[in-house]
This record gives structure tokens, C-alpha cells and sequence, in this order.
């Protein structure tokens, strides 16, 4: 009944997840709109382009019914720009993530602002709902799900990928292997002094996240637990020194009130 | 499909996401919380299941209905429909069953106090309930019933408390949804870094709720 599966999610629902992505279909056949769950589908007219999830673009694909129009960001142009990024401009940061699109505001004309920037009650997407996948995606950048979605693209439909899918394939395996160093390295600020709790992975994937969840999380536990009397003598000295009462006293570690050798201070 | 519906398709500034689609959005969202998340999340109140719900009940009423007819064009859109079916039917089913195993590991914790309480659905409640009732009652015929009564509650909390709670200084990840200040605590320091949208950030769930709770971030 319970789930067994740890915090955090696997790989599988991860490509589950990513497989909710957009991509641009040329349909092939002819294909009225489909009244689904997640609302209608576009009506597929050969040759107008459209946006369909991944799942249901693999579906059509493996049917033979359309052909699926590969992201800006998987020709090898781009991805060998982003490994040219990756190693050479920022050897030790992931590279930015894709942009959020702007829209021109109604409210201020003139004015842009980017989508779900703040400036009213709208929904907020995030990956997998952004169309980072679709062919109007910016070349250059790597989506949330790249990983996923290139492997899905290269094993289904790689007759759509203009012949040159070794190259992809090796470009992907330059960047999976030079990001996955990059994850290892940062072990080493996640437990490091005056990170302050907070370390950022601007630019990571969902697939790298799930594989280093384990071990990165694992780090950041244990080096809180063994530093755990530390943390609460700290709390203490600073609740001393400033009798005002900050937000010293919130990590409650069963505080054993051992405050001898900061007495000094 | 008439005039309006082409203008709105191309018009840059209608935006508004359908309320199916927002259903998957948020369904997919609280999912993944709830995955990621040490501790039993608030049941949403804006009646997302209960909508879900019927829109799946509905949808298979619908599948039922056209497998009566044979005709080879409606087969396709069938295959379709179905499998997007069995794809909300999972995410469903794995959302509850995300919640049932944290409701399972600390029951005692979750019926304690009001406040917590109310994360519960009412099906959940019941369950924790009825689920707790049982084992207590299995444990007093088993064995507790030789212990002396002051000896057999199973929330005794002189001295070292009972009940297990979860670990809410355990850390997670989080993207933020807005530049935001983003304030942890660390072993060494505390620290405070101005997070840029896009950001995915390791810090720990208890410093993360807020921003979580009030919407400038997400679990990932």
C-alpha cells in the first residue's frame, strides 16, 4: 500500500516527469483533436506544425504518424557550444539555465516582463510546462529535463535528428561526463565553511539531481549531525550575545545546555 | 473552432492556462513535493483531487463508451485517451500513496495536535485513526496488557517523548519561482543568498518552508 521508495524522486518517475515536456510534431496523417484528462489536443493538419507532450509525441512517432521536430538546443551546433561553455568559459559552474520568456505587459505598454515575473496573480511554470523542448525553445541553453529528453529523442526518433546522431550521442556524453565531475566537486563546498546552509546548483539537470540526490543530500545530513553540538554551542554564544533574541534559538538538537567553553569569549 | 478561438491561439497576451491543464500542473507539482518533501504535506484545500478525481471518473465512462464502436480511426484517439489515463490514474495513486507511508512511519506525530491534524485528508484521518486503534488494541492483547498500566501508552512523553517525529532539518532541494532572499542555516554560519529564479538550491526543509509555503519556490 505505503510507497517503499525513499524522499526524492527515482529515475523513472523523473523520465515519467519529463516525459510531460512539449515538443513540436510535423504530423504525417491527419488527426482530429483528442478530448484529453490535461484538455484537447491540437487537431494535427500535415503540414502545420504543433506542440504535443513528449509521451503522445513518441506515441504518434512509433506509429509512424508524424515526425518530431528536434529543440534549437539538441543540434550539435548548440550542444558543442555549451561543452565549449561547460569546460573553457565557466569550468566550475553549470551553465545558466534556459531563460524565462517576456511578454510585452499590458499593463505598461512598452514596458516587458518576463512570464509569471510577479506582476499579477498568474500561475508560475516551471519545468516540465515551460516549452523549453519545442521548436521555438532558444538554441544554447540546456532545459531542466535535457537529459531525458535527448535520450528519448535519439532512441525514438533519431531518423528525425538529421543523420548526425553519433555526434549528438557524443556531445551528450561530453556534457553528461564534465557536469557529473562538476556535481562530484561540489561536494566539497556543501559542507565547506561560510556557505551558511545554502548552496546553490544554478543550472542543473533533473536526471543529475535525481542520480547525486543520495550522496548530496547524505553530505549535507551527516555534516550537520556530526557538527550538530557545535551548531546548537554556536546558537547558544549568539543567543548570549545578543539578548535580544534573534532566531539564535530555532535548531532545537535536544540541547544539552553545555556552554562551558564559550566562556571565554 | 471559430474566429475568437484563432485570435486567442495568437494573441501574445492571453495567456490563461486552461483549467485542465492547470489541474496536471498542480496535480504534477504537489506530487513531487510530496515525494521530496521529509514531512506530510497539507492535503490541498482548493478541492484539486476531488476535481481530478471526477475528471478521471468521467474520462473512463467516456473510454467505455467508445469501446463499443469498432471503427478504426476512433481506435487510435482510444489508444490515446487511455494512455494518458493510466499516466494521471499513476500520478494519483502515487501521491497518495507518498503520503500513506509518511502517515504510516509517524502516525502518533500526525493525530498529536490540531494543526497537524488538518494536513490530513478526511479518508486519511480516518485511516491514521482506525489504522492506530488497531495496532494499540493488537499490541495490549499481545503483550502491553502484562505491562503495569501506567507502562502502556504509546505516547509517553516524560522524559524522552514516544512519539517519533519527522526530521525537519533534513536537507532538500528547492527551484526558486522569484528572485528571492534565501536564508539557511549552516554548522559553521548562517547565511542569506540572493536567489535568482532558476535557482536550484540545497538547503534545509525547515528554512525552505516558508519560501515553499508562500509560493516563491518549489520542491524538486
Amino acid at each position: 500500500m505505503a510507497l517503499p521508495l525513499p524522499l526524492g524522486l527515482t529515475h523513472s518517475e523523473v523520465a515519467f516527469v519529463a516525459e510531460m515536456e512539449l515538443v513540436t510534431v510535423v504530423p504525417r496523417q491527419r488527426l482530429e483533436s483528442i478530448d484529453l484528462l490535461s484538455g484537447k489536443t491540437p487537431p494535427l493538419r500535415p503540414p502545420h506544425r504543433a506542440d504535443l507532450p513528449l509521451w503522445l509525441a513518441l506515441l504518434l512517432k512509433k506509429q509512424r504518424r508524424a515526425n518530431i521536430v528536434p529543440p534549437p538546443w539538441l543540434y550539435p551546433a548548440s550542444l558543442a557550444d555549451i561543452v565549449h561553455r561547460e569546460t573553457k568559459v565557466h569550468p566550475h559552474a553549470f551553465s545558466e539555465p534556459m531563460p524565462t520568456a517576456s511578454r510585452a505587459r499590458q499593463s505598461q505598454p512598452g514596458y516587458a516582463g518576463r512570464i509569471g515575473g510577479g506582476d499579477s496573480s498568474e500561475v508560475i511554470l516551471s519545468p516540465p510546462f515551460r516549452s523549453n523542448c519545442t521548436s521555438a525553445a532558444p538554441a544554447g541553453y540546456l532545459p531542466y529535463h535535457w537529459l531525458e529528453v535527448a535520450e528519448a529523442l535519439i532512441t525514438h526518433a533519431s531518423d528525425d535528428l538529421g543523420g548526425n546522431t553519433s555526434e549528438i550521442r557524443g556531445l551528450l556524453r561530453d556534457l553528461v561526463e564534465v557536469r557529473a565531475a562538476k556535481m562530484r566537486d561540489s561536494a566539497e563546498t556543501l559542507g565547506a565553511e561560510g556557505q551558511g546552509g545554502v548552496v546553490s546548483l544554478r543550472g542543473v539537470g533533473a536526471m543529475e539531481l535525481a542520480e547525486n540526490r543520495g550522496f548530496v543530500l547524505g553530505v549535507v545530513d551527516g555534516v550537520r549531525k556530526i557538527g550538530g553540538a557545535v551548531e546548537t554551542a554556536r546558537r547558544e554564544k549568539e543567543e548570549e550575545m545578543d539578548l535580544g533574541g534573534g532566531d539564535g534559538g530555532r535548531g532545537g538538537y535536544g540541547g544539552d545546555g553545555d556552554s562551558d567553553d564559550d566562556m571565554g569569549i | 473552432m471559430d474566429i475568437d478561438d484563432i485570435l486567442r491561439e495568437v494573441d501574445p497576451t492571453f495567456h490563461a492556462v486552461p483549467q485542465e491543464k492547470r489541474n496536471l500542473q498542480e496535480l504534477t507539482r504537489a506530487w513531487i513535493a510530496e515525494r521530496s518533501a521529509p514531512e506530510l504535506l497539507p492535503w490541498p484545500a482548493d478541492g484539486l483531487f476531488e476535481r481530478v478525481n471526477d475528471s478521471i471518473k468521467r474520462q473512463i465512462e467516456k473510454v467505455e463508451e467508445m469501446t463499443g464502436d469498432m471503427d478504426p480511426k476512433t481506435n487510435f484517439a482510444l489508444i490515446v485517451i487511455q494512455t494518458e489515463l493510466e499516466r494521471f490514474k499513476y500520478l494519483v495513486r502515487s501521491y497518495v500513496r507518498a503520503r500513506i507511508s509518511k502517515i504510516d512511519r509517524h502516525t502518533l506525530h500526525y493525530l498529536s495536535t490540531d494543526a497537524l491534524r488538518a494536513r490530513l485528508s478526511e479518508m486519511e484521518l480516518a485511516y491514521a485513526t482506525r489504522h492506530q486503534a488497531l495496532l494499540h488494541n493488537h499490541y495490549l492483547s499481545s503483550f502491553l496488557s502484562s505491562f503495569p498500566s501506567a507502562l502502556q501508552n504509546l505516547n509517553d512523553s516524560a522524559g524522552i517523548n514516544m512519539v517519533e517525529t519527522p526530521d525537519l532539518e533534513s536537507a532538500v532541494f528547492i527551484r526558486l519561482l522569484k528572485d528571492t532572499l534565501v536564508e539557511g542555516r549552516g554548522v559553521d554560519s548562517d547565511g542569506a543568498m540572493d536567489g535568482r529564479e532558476s535557482d536550484i538550491v540545497i538547503l534545509r526543509w525547515a528554512d525552505a518552508k516558508t519560501l515553499v509555503e508562500n509560493g516563491s519556490a518549489e520542491l524538486v
